[in-house]
């Protein structure tokens, strides 16, 4: 491999630390990431990991597991919080040959290392959950799709997936239960789109990474024009927990609409953490585990969702953390990210950042993907130059709706929500009057 | 052939009949004339009118040569060929075989290049016996094309067109397919590794990351590379 091949690259050395958090909180994703070796399989096993497996396929058996995880209420962790049971029935509904599951640890936010985390410091969760979910829909073959980059990850999959074949939970025949189930890692890398569904499936193909128009969904019609269930590796994390400690237990927890709990990576001036917090914490507690802000500083926004997240204003700290909550906000939990800004932000200069990231990353399919985005990127950085047109407001608000109705997939629905959430909270921030004056030399952008 | 339609055929001078019959209904109907432009005449919903390839205001080919077109023309009328955005080597969209070539030399002549076009011919030569040793290892099996790329570009440093077309003849997936995918991800390179890629060697993002990174941590006044460190002073 020659230097400067991207394979060759070092792994992304970068760990966040663990926030500690009250000890009423639910420990169901984090619960053995202490672990001095989290690949010794062992030691897991003896805090209960495979119980989950073991019950799934002796006591329920398929359809009595989904009805398990429907009435646990556990929703998607990926983004958009789509109920886990209800894709896992679908899957299920098709007549097909053969039935896939993915567990999508792509993690495509740079900022946000939650899921990475949960991959390293408890493997066996994420590979118990995938076999879980391939027994319920009759998948003899299941892939855990992660970043190439994160070569620790990789490993750590690879040793835990090769243990727990050789123990029997993984391969043919698994304990019994006439099913098969073959694992393996899938390294990708070279795109922000990865994280999306169907662009991962295109790249487990071999394909360019582009998305697919949804219905048929992957769960109708996935993989190899298979019917495959893509799950967030937080989502599979949580199923062995239901199956051990029941679906009433699980629903007890976070919020009623969405219970559980989720990993947060908070990005605050001073620093960062990640944190395993119950749905429907209001964002004002989610805050509080940080670092506060440096001395003479005060708190202007809270940006949630990753790069296309929406930023919300102070006032909003105590809305609830759940999926709905913060959709009507103007935000979404998306990656999971939560960013403390500080007075000394130039929100203008925040939302360009955003916007161009949004913009360079879209796959350039569709027109709302290929010129909308970069539209918008363009209204952004006249506002950051102080040379907006009398017309921009009207445009940037028409070319938002505009691309939110005529997406292909979400990633440019949500590219329109740092500028949308911007005007709605910040529009005084966002107003050219009050903007620093051009420099007569620079050109318009 | 069903029992009716057989008994029609046997009716002599039916179809001329039936000819007749349009002919006249056409020859009777009023004629329109559309006074376009002032009156637009009413187009259906899926006519994409006559392919053209526009420049966006800043002059750049609005055309990112992604092959949405070209693969969901269910006739293949379009057929895009020119150079890629380097100028250093031809895609086309097509079968691999002779018949791929000789629309390679009229999609030459369309975009004002020599036939045969020197950027075209005179690649560096490469040795090949190590690609096949990888085709051989994937089972020549288009559905790992992003392994074996990735493995192409391991052994070679990166994705030699030679290689590129050996791919394609192997695999029987059609070169500007392979083309798309290499040209999507952006670890995947058609040259050699420049110094600026070797400078980012010791980065663990993608250049795009890094610098949208970057520009996070100073729009929110934190100083670059402080990820990882506790939140808690
Ligand atoms: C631009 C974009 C990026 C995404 N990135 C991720 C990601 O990094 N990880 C993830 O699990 N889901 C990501 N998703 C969501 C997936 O498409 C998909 O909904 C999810 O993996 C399904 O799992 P769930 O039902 O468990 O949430 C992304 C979606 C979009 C539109
Ligand atoms: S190749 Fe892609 S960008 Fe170019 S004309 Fe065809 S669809 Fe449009
Ligand atoms: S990012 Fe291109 S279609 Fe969604």
């Amino acid at each position: 491999m020659t230097p400067g091949s991207w394979a060759s690259r070092p792994e992304r050395k970068e760990m966040v630390e663990l926030l500690a958090t009250p000890a009423a909180w639910p420990a169901i994703l984090l619960g053995r990431a202490q672990a001095a070796d989290p690949t010794d399989l062992d030691a897991a096993v003896r805090d209960g990991a495979f119980d989950g497996l073991r019950r799934a396929i002796r006591d329920l058996g398929a359809t009595a597991t989904i009805a398990e995880i429907a009435s646990s209420g556990l929703r998607g962790r990926g983004g958009a919080g789509y109920p886990a049971a209800e894709k896992w029935r679908t899957a299920v509904s098709i007549e097909a040959p053969r039935r896939y599951a993915v567990a999508n640890g792509y993690g495509a936010d740079p900022a946000c290392h939650t899921d990475r985390t949960l991959l390293v410091r408890d493997p066996f969760a994420i590979v118990e959950g995938l076999a879980i979910a391939a027994f319920a829909i009759g998948a003899s073959e299941a892939f855990i799709a992660v970043r190439a980059e994160d070569t620790d990850v990789v490993a750590a999959l690879a040793t835990a997936i090769g243990e727990a074949t050789e123990a029997g939970f993984l391969g043919p025949d698994v304990l019994g239960s006439g099913r098969d189930v073959f694992m393996s890692v899938r390294p990708v890398q070279g795109a922000y789109m990865l994280g999306e569904e169907t662009v991962l499936l295109k790249a487990l193909e071999g394909k360019r990474g582009q998305p697919e128009q949804r219905p048929p969904y992957p769960a109708q019609r996935g993989l190899l024009g298979m019917p495959t269930v893509v799950n967030n590796v937080q989502t599979l994390a949580a199923v062995p927990w239901i199956i051990r400690n029941g679906a009433a237990a699980f629903a007890a927890t976070g919020d009623p609409a969405s219970p559980g709990t989720v990993l947060v990576q908070l990005r605050t001036p001073g620093g960062d953490g990640i944190a395993e917090v119950p749905l429907g914490t209001p964002l004002g507690e989610v805050i509080a585990l940080g670092a506060s802000l440096p001395a003479g500083r005060s708190l202007q926004a809270i940006l949630v969702g990753g790069p296309s997240g929406g930023l919300l204003p102070p006032a909003a700290l105590d809305t609830p953390y759940t999926f709905a909550a913060l959709r009507a906000a103007g935000a979404h939990l998306g990656s999971g990210s939560i960013v403390v800004v500080d007075d000394r932000t130039d929100l203008v200069e925040l939302v360009g950042v955003l916007t161009r990231f949004c913009s360079s990353e879209a796959c350039g399919k569709s027109i709302p993907c290929r010129i909308g985005t970069k539209r918008l990127a363009e209204l952004v950085a006249r506002r950051e130059d102080g040379l907006a047109r009398p017309t921009d407001d009207v445009l940037g608000q028409d070319l938002a709706a505009d691309i939110v109705a005529s997406a292909l997939c979400d990633h440019e629905r949500l590219a329109t929500l740092p500028y949308t959430s911007g005007m709605r909270y910040f529009a005084s921030a966002f107003d050219c009057a009050s903007r620093p004056e051009p420099a007569a030399t620079e050109a318009p952008r | 052939m069903n029992d009716e339609t057989f008994l029609m055929s046997l009716i002599p001078g039916l179809g001329i009949a039936k000819g007749m019959a349009l002919t006249l209904h056409r020859f009777f109907e009023p004629k329109v004339t559309i006074k376009y432009p002032e009156v637009t005449s009413e187009i259906i919903p899926k006519s994409r009118g006559r392919l053209q390839l526009l420049y966006d205001e800043w002059g750049s080919l609005k055309c990112e040569t992604c092959f949405q077109c070209a693969q969901a023309c269910p006739i293949e009328c379009i057929d895009m060929g020119g150079m890629d955005t380097r100028g250093r080597f031809h895609v086309h969209w097509g079968p691999p075989e002779t018949y791929g070539e000789r629309r390679e030399e009229s999609a030459l002549r369309r975009s004002g290049r020599p036939v045969p076009d020197p950027a075209f011919v005179t690649f560096a030569a490469v040795d090949l016996s190590g690609l096949d040793a990888i085709l051989e290892s994937f089972d020549h099996d288009p559905a790992q094309m992003l392994l074996i790329l990735e493995a192409t570009q391991a052994a070679y440093g990166y994705l030699p067109v030679a290689a590129l077309k050996r791919i394609s003849e192997k695999t029987g997936a059609w070169y500007a397919m392979i083309y798309g995918t290499a040209s999507f991800y952006s670890h995947l390179r058609f040259e050699p590794a420049q110094a600026v890629h070797q400078a980012a060697a010791v980065d663990v993002h993608r250049p795009s990351e890094t610098s949208y990174l970057t520009a996070l941590d100073a729009a929110l006044g934190r100083d670059a590379g402080q990820l990882g460190q506790p939140a808690r002073a």
